[in-house]
């Protein structure tokens, strides 16, 4: 490990970072964008989601290398290709939350919504996805982090990205530049998290459980269950 | 008003839930529909907002066909409280009342002020108005349902089973304050219940449905107790519905004996020459407990009543305001088998023995099957002359904003 490395290539580390993040966090939110009316199609025509959950799965088992290759004809070697990808495999994380998310609203809320003379888009809007939001906001959390690591692949078709340091230093020998990489996938994906658990608390002042947003942290579990017992 | 014509829902399956169900909720009154579970009560209740469809038959409020209302904006008008309050989680107690006002085009700001109002209404405390439906108790939540129905000022009220999922000390202070919140308002309720108990309390009138969507009876709840139509109702209503009717038959017409009231400085001798087997010995005016007569003789013939050992009297009923329920219920708790009449300032009146009690109990069955045989006269006569009425009712509906 050379420390001197670090701040030598600052800028190049920081662009890298940002690039990445960009990717990640982009995919991610498409991947919601079109997930949500998916998911509200889904969630109110029963027989529409298995087909779709079929199409979205088998794009998911593509290997990621193979998906943007086959997008290259079309998109050249550009971010457009990878997010597209990215976006492809983020659904397979983000849609069947929204449509369980949306089906677990209980159904005396609904009931009451429809009983106090809401139509359907007002209760959906202003009832239904409000509720859903929580499990929707944990999908995107899942579907943000793996985006994030998997742009760093999208140095493989030459879309700069924190894998540029992984493949560099591997030709050069310099396991400095892989490290670096890691650590710097790792904590953009652990700040986009943290991030999402905040806009969740922000958005959900009436749910009564504020511990379990720390309890799905591995290695902070144990942390959430003491403070839960005591 | 609410009327059901000839209203059935049939499901897909071939279930039939409501069979050509004919019922009339007179306006300003409280129906309850009673029944087993299955027996179609709460799909009338949800046809009446058009939750659920009517395969056929009609449905008029206030002499409209509900159907030739928009769905949205008819349910506006119908208050809806639900067993599992279907509160919404999301919103504040205020903005959960407020829910009705603010899709009628109210500013925010004054529908929220109409929450607060109705928190005092419905017995809470304004300072909940900011809390989440989580932080509140069961009681609380099922408050905030019925706040959150009466925030319009919907002339028609509907309740699904509203305090099933309550504990029974709390359900039964939310059913009196129902009661004293409909004296004051005068809603049009249909009130829909398993619990044949609360039925009795809360109704006007009580349907007592059959499996299958059919009414058994319908009456006042004293003639389901005391007339009911075949032994369906009768079991349905309980063993001991003789008793229960006597809720409604108050106790002034019951004739009292003043000779067993004594007073604690009365001596033994008068007492025991007064001839009675039991002697009530008051205090001030107060009872304190009876006294056998035959356990006198063992105490010299000058010792006041109040040193003698006295039995615990049970309980009072106050005269004119309890009913004959509480008298007879009193008069089986007491050693004496007599039941110790008070006025409002807890002095004893007199006793009354199980004979008394017979005699009340008789004079105010006679006069409860008179009435009730005038009554049904009326009704004949009123469904002869006027078989429908919108013009006057209608006038009453438009008062929805």
């Amino acid at each position: 490990m050379i420390w001197s490395w670090i701040p030598q290539n600052w800028s190049l580390i920081w662009q890298l970072t940002w690039e990445n993040a960009k990717l990640g966090v982009l995919s991610a939110l498409y991947g919601l964008i079109i997930s949500v009316p998916l998911g509200i199609v889904a969630a109110r025509w029963r027989w529409f989601y298995p087909p779709t959950l079929t199409v979205v799965n088998v794009v998911y088992a593509v290997p990621s290398l193979a998906l943007w290759i086959a997008l290259i004809p079309a998109f050249g070697l550009t971010d457009t290709t990878v997010i597209i990808g990215l976006t492809a495999f983020s659904l397979c994380v983000i849609l069947p939350n929204v449509v369980a998310g949306l089906r677990a609203v209980p159904a005396p809320v609904t009931q009451a919504a429809t009983a106090m003379g809401y139509g359907a888009t007002r209760r959906l809007v202003l009832v239904e996805l409000p509720l859903a939001g929580p499990v929707i906001i944990g999908a995107l959390r899942v579907g943000v982090v793996s985006s994030i690591s998997l742009a760093s692949l999208g140095q493989l078709i030459g879309v700069s990205s924190l894998g540029y340091l992984f493949i560099d230093g591997l030709q050069r020998s310099f396991p400095t530049e892989i490290y670096v990489g890691l650590v710097c996938v790792i904590v953009l994906a652990v700040i986009c998290d943290l991030l999402l658990v905040g806009v969740r608390r922000l958005l959900t002042p009436w749910q009564p459980h504020r511990q379990v947003a720390l309890a799905q942290w591995p290695g902070l579990q144990h942390v959430a269950l003491r403070r839960r017992a005591a | 008003m609410i009327t059901f014509e000839a209203v059935t829902k049939r499901y897909p399956d071939g279930t039939v839930a409501v069979d050509a169900l004919d019922l009339e909720v007179p306006a300003g009154k409280t129906v309850v529909l009673v029944g087993p579970s299955g027996c179609g009560k709460t799909t009338t209740l949800r046809m009446t907002n058009r939750l659920v469809e009517p395969t056929a038959g009609r449905i008029t409020l206030d002499g409209k066909d509900i159907r030739e209302q928009n769905p949205a904006r008819l349910r506006r008008g119908i208050g809806y409280v639900i067993q599992q309050t279907g509160l919404f989680p999301h919103r504040t107690v205020e903005d959960n009342i407020a829910t009705v006002p603010v899709l009628n085009g109210w500013r925010r700001q004054k529908a929220r002020d109409r929450a607060r109002e109705l928190l005092t209404t419905v017995g809470l405390d304004p300072a909940l108005a900011r809390r989440y439906p989580y932080q509140l108790s069961g009681g609380q939540q099922q408050r905030v349902g019925v706040a959150r129905a009466l925030a319009a000022d919907p002339p028609v009220l509907l309740m699904d089973e509203p305090f099933s999922a309550v504990d029974p000390v709390v359900r039964s202070s939310l059913q009196e304050e129902l009661l004293s919140l409909q004296r004051e308002l005068q809603k049009t309720i249909l009130f829909v219940t398993h619990d044949i108990e609360e039925a009795i309390k809360i109704g006007d009138l009580v349907a007592l449905f059959r499996p299958h969507g059919k009414i058994a009876q319908f009456d006042t709840p004293e003639r389901l107790l005391g007339a009911p139509a075949d032994d369906y109702v009768a079991g349905f209503v309980g063993f001991d519905r003789g008793i229960r009717r006597l809720s409604f038959f108050g106790s002034q017409g019951l004739a009292l004996s003043t000779g067993p009231v004594l007073s604690a400085d009365t001596t033994v001798a008068k007492a025991q020459a007064a001839g009675e087997p039991w002697i009530l010995v008051t205090d001030g005016g107060q009872p304190r407990g009876w006294v056998q007569a035959d356990s006198l003789g063992g105490h010299p013939g000058d010792t006041a009543l109040s040193q003698v050992p006295a039995e615990p009297f049970g309980h009072t009923f106050t005269v004119g305001t309890d009913s004959l329920r509480a008298a007879l219920d009193a008069a089986v708790l007491s050693p004496a088998g007599q039941a110790v009449g008070v006025d409002d300032s807890g002095q004893a009146v007199g006793v009354a023995t199980f004979d008394q009690l017979r005699a009340a109990i008789q004079a105010a069955e006679r006069t409860a099957d008179e009435d009730a045989a005038d009554n049904s006269k009326e009704r004949a006569e009123r469904a002869e002359s006027a078989p429908s009425q919108p013009g006057a009712q209608g006038a009453q509906s438009g008062a929805q904003p």
